[in-house]
């Protein structure tokens, strides 16, 4: 997972460094190309205009209608050749390394040429050769202009050029990036996607071994809490049935002595007080039968178990508990009951060892579709179970799985505790019918 | 809903923003002056250039009678398409606010193709004399001095010349007390060689400029014997690239010689700074002033020259096209012009329009210089191509003192406001109250004469200029007066505007003061004379080296 998180970093990282670095040669075609570019054109474009004003000018001075000598046009001319000078400046800054010292060399020789011939033109002029002026205009200083314009027509095509190029460059950096753009995302996303697959399928055989220790671990309680509840049970029918009869039997032996030895006053005392030792044992191994397993659950029912249990508890520990029924009864399975029994017993036990209540209740509900059994003090509360505690608080939950049912703890509102166990109707039945 | 919040919205700026009670009104009374001049472009359906720009107006006393005369200026029918007789008119003020047409008796009555006006003594015989710019061949009318006019064009040397001239001005370019000539031309064109331009494929519409070759300028230089001689190569202002409108007379580098201001249509404007050996050299381009500050050559078309911020340099207001603003320029010390247009409200202002005829005017004679400026289309199909209308209403700039300028046309007066196919613009006090009144022509339309009436009681104070070592007119005099810890300036000049002429005497608004601590005069000769202590609400002769003489009232 580490590894994931520091790949998709690493990712990132590498491709934020790629598109910088793009955006960075894209800027610098911008400046050294384009920027340069236009600005070369501009200037070439005003060159162009001086070279059209000039044309213009020549066509004025041959067709001859205005009452001016040649001379005059002097001044036009100037003004033009002071702002081609300007513009040729300019333009062989920007242009600077892109064009070779030939190419530049030739453009400087046709405009000397072309200002060569224009001096000399208005030399002529000057000295009244306004003919000759003329005849020179339309020999040489026409077809040294437009050698000139073609000169700087054609820089000005070859920098449409280079900036068609240019643009075609910039589209396909463009297009590069856009494309790594893509690459990237669905790298990052393949990443993240694997990622989390890994995440969920770790997560998901974690979740099952712990689900397996928490069943294996659940299924040894309840092995253990069977294990126990048939072993009490045998022993308490063991002690009830084997033990019971057996001092039964010595007690009816021993009534039966005594009423043939009537006169024997010693033997009769004894007898008497071996026959209350034996009533004495038999009612203890009823009790501890009993304790260990209720018979009555067995005989008459989980009902009649608590209808016996509560009230005993009651009395035993000098605590009131009302106990209420409701609904209309059904009967559950005896080796289900115990359970039901097991949690009621281990709730008034934190009833009366630990809530420090007052009064207690039990309720019995027969509801449709279960069997609620709820057991509410308003004591000291529920506490986080510690120690020996906690292990009556995890029986009680064990027995609710048991029984295919639930358990809460909760906190009415006036304080204390409430557990309520809830049974499905249809398990207690089902394990009924079987 | 959102028209609601709107609406809202628009009433709530109404109620934080309350028309400004201007100080002056602009009432027109071209009817009651008795002004009925309808100028005829002559044309017939053929779109020929000439007929979008026409044509002035001006301001003038031709008699001398110390009341502002009205000249207007007429195109005609093409060759060959004659429906009518049409001339230039010019109008006698009676002194009581009507005007009488004198053309006839005046010996004006002569039929050409008039584009612009402008009105100088050039043989300073005490009375002004007229030029007419043409398409053909311009005219120049001599001022007999007895109330009539004698054609000299042919006597003063400006004949022979076929071209499509529009603005002039007169000025003494090399300082020998005679008033020089410069004149404007458009393009090369004739109605031979008119282009066939179109903005359907089928139909035909008016060119632009951009369809024709260039013309010159002309400079005309003043023997003194009633005759010119042609300067125009001489003085470097040669330049058949240039395709002029407009033309004002400034001194922008402060050095005492006149400059001149040229503007062109979709070429570069040209600035001519006088080298004071009769030659000119075109600084435009260094003064910043040549293109637009993006770089683009507008089509200019009126300009004017004005110390709108009474720092004492002058500004320049150039109205150019629609979609190209107004450029207004103030100078700095240097001499490099910086467009203001869009810090002064005055560029979004006149986005829309296309102007033509502009001067700088103290309408309400509050001591800062207001801008007006006509406007118009070309085409009358321009409302269907742009959505910007043939007829368009005028700028009126209020300057509040502060560089904002605010268009106010439409609350100084309804009829002023309403649109019209403007092209000339003057200014003249024609009844004497010493505030400005404004003179409009209109392309193919009637002229208009707009009274302006001052309602705060503001001031002002007007000077009449004599020249006699420089020229009589004074033309390029500079009048500087002081009052309150302030201090403006006005040139005497003739051109600016667009093929129109504004009175000569110079005014100054003074708002409310009753005095001014001292005026001083620059003569174009040099001499430089200084009057304390006067008293504003009337006008003042100054003669040059003569000393200086109130009027009764102005």
């Amino acid at each position: 997972m580490l590894l994931g998180l520091v790949i998709t970093l690493a990712t990132f990282l590498a491709y934020s460094w790629y598109v910088n670095a793009q955006i960075a040669g894209l800027r610098a075609v911008q400046r050294d190309l384009v920027d340069r570019n236009r600005k070369d054109s501009l200037q070439l474009l005003r060159i162009q205009n001086d070279l059209n004003s000039l044309d213009v000018a020549m066509r004025d001075m041959l067709d001859n209608d205005e009452p001016y000598p040649l001379a005059a046009w002097s001044t036009q001319f100037q003004r033009v050749r002071a702002d081609l000078d300007d513009a040729f400046r300019l333009e062989a800054q920007v242009t600077v390394g892109r064009r070779t010292p030939e190419q530049q060399e030739y453009l400087g020789n046709r405009l000397a040429q072309f200002w060569d011939a224009a001096d000399r033109i208005f030399t002529l002029a000057r000295n009244g050769n306004d003919k000759e002026a003329r005849d020179q205009i339309r020999l040489s200083l026409q077809a040294r202009l437009a050698a000139l314009n073609t000169a700087v027509a054609r820089l000005l095509v070859e920098n449409n050029e280079t900036e068609e190029q240019t643009g075609l460059r910039i589209a396909q950096i463009y297009d590069r990036v856009q494309r790594q753009g893509y690459v990237f995302l669905a790298g990052a996303l393949t990443a993240i996607l694997l990622t989390s697959l890994y995440l969920i399928q770790s997560n998901r055989r974690l979740f099952a071994e712990l689900s397996i220790l928490s069943e294996q671990r659940s299924e040894l309680a309840q092995k253990l809490i069977s294990t126990q509840e048939s072993t009490l049970r045998y022993i308490s029918r063991e002690l009830h049935d084997e033990f019971g009869q057996v001092l039964t039997a010595i007690g009816s032996m021993l009534s039966r002595m005594s009423q043939r030895s009537p006169q024997e006053v010693a033997l009769h005392a004894d007898l008497h007080e071996i026959k209350d030792v034996t009533q004495s044992a038999l009612d203890n191994v009823r009790t501890l039968s009993q304790a260990l397993h209720p018979v009555i659950l067995d005989e008459a029912g989980l009902e009649s178990a608590l209808d016996w249990y509560v009230p005993k508890v009651a009395r035993q520990t000098g605590i009131p508990i009302s106990y209420e029924k409701s609904g209309t009864p059904f009967a559950a399975e005896s080796r289900l009951g115990i359970h039901i029994y097991r949690v009621l017993q281990e709730a008034l036990n934190n009833l009366t060892r630990h809530s420090g209540a007052g009064e207690g209740w039990v309720r019995l509900k027969y509801q449709p579709d279960c069997l609620q059994l709820e057991v509410e003090d308003h004591g000291a509360g529920f506490v986080a179970p510690t120690g020996n505690d906690g292990i009556g608080l995890v029986a009680m939950r064990e027995r609710a799985e048991l029984l295919g049912g639930t358990i809460q703890f909760t906190r009415p509102a006036e304080g204390g505790t409430l557990v309520r166990l809830t049974v499905p109707r249809s398990r207690l039945e089902s394990a009924n019918g079987s | 809903m959102s028209q609601v919040i709107a609406v809202t919205a628009g009433s709530a700026f109404l109620r934080a923003f309350p028309p400004a009670t201007l100080g002056f009104r602009l009432v027109e009374v071209t009817g009651p002056a008795g002004i009925h001049f309808r100028h005829n472009s002559g044309a017939y359906g053929g779109k020929l250039l000439p007929e979008t720009l026409g044509s002035g107006c001006a301001f003038l006393d031709y008699d001398r009678d110390g009341w502002q005369d009205i000249l207007l200026v007429n195109g005609m029918d093409w060759p060959g398409h004659k429906r009518q007789r049409s001339t230039l008119h010019l109008y006698r003020n009676n002194r009581n606010g009507t005007f009488t047409d004198v053309t006839r008796s005046a010996g004006l009555d002569v039929e050409m193709y008039g584009m612009g006006v402008s009105v100088g003594d050039y043989n300073n015989d005490g009375y002004p004399d007229i030029l007419i710019t043409c398409v053909g061949q311009n005219r120049l009318f001599r001022n007999t001095g007895r109330g009539t006019f004698v054609d000299v064009t042919r006597q003063s040397g400006l004949a022979g010349r076929q071209a499509f001239s529009t603005s002039a001005l007169w000025f003494d370019f090399d300082g020998d007390g005679l008033l020089d000539l410069l004149v404007c031309n458009y393009v090369k064109w004739s109605p031979e060689h008119d282009v066939f331009c179109s903005l359907d494929g089928k139909h035909k519409s008016y060119c632009t400029p951009e369809a024709y070759r260039g013309e010159t300028c002309w400079l005309f230089h003043n023997r003194g014997d009633g005759s010119f001689e042609d300067a125009t190569a001489t003085s470097g202002i040669f330049d058949t690239s240039s395709k002029s409108l407009g033309v004002a007379l400034l001194d922008y580098d402060q050095d005492g010689w006149p400059d001149v201001l040229i503007a062109n249509d979709t070429q570069p404007n040209k600035l001519y700074r006088n080298l004071h050996n009769g030659k000119f050299k075109d600084v435009a381009v260094e003064a910043g002033i040549a293109f637009s500050s993006e770089g683009k050559a507008r089509a200019g078309m009126g300009v004017d020259v004005g110390d709108f911020d009474n720092s004492g340099i002058p500004g320049i207001a150039i109205t150019n096209f629609d979609n190209e603003m107004i450029g207004f320029y103030r100078a700095d010390r240097h001499g490099l012009f910086e467009d203001m247009a869009l810090s002064t409200g005055i560029g979004p202002a006149s986005r829309n329009t296309l102007g033509f005829g502009c001067v700088f005017v103290d309408a309400d004679l509050d001591g800062a210089l207001d801008l007006v400026a006509v406007n118009g289309h070309i085409d009358e199909t321009a409302r269907f191509v742009r959505g910007v209308g043939y007829a368009q209403a005028p700028h009126l700039f209020r300057n509040d003192g502060k560089a904002h300028f605010t268009d106010v046309a439409a609350q100084a007066g309804s009829e002023f406001a309403q649109p019209k196919v403007g092209r000339g613009l003057a200014y003249g006090d024609f009844d004497r109250d010493g505030d400005q009144d404004i003179l409009v022509s209109a392309n193919n339309g009637p002229a208009q004469l707009f009274r302006n009436d001052q309602l705060a009681g503001n001031r002002s104070i007007r000077f009449h200029l004599t020249g006699t070592k420089s020229n009589r007119d004074a033309i390029g005099a500079n009048v500087r007066i002081f009052h309150s810890g302030m201090s403006q300036s006005r040139m005497v000049k003739s051109g600016s505007s667009y093929l129109s002429q504004s009175e000569l005497p110079v005014t100054f608004g003074v708002g409310k003061q009753d005095k001014i601590e001292r005026a001083a005069i620059e003569w174009p000769s040099g001499r430089t004379e200084e009057y304390k202590q006067l008293t504003s609400g009337r006008a003042y002769d100054c003669v040059e080296a003569k000393g200086i003489a109130s009027r009764e009232g102005f």
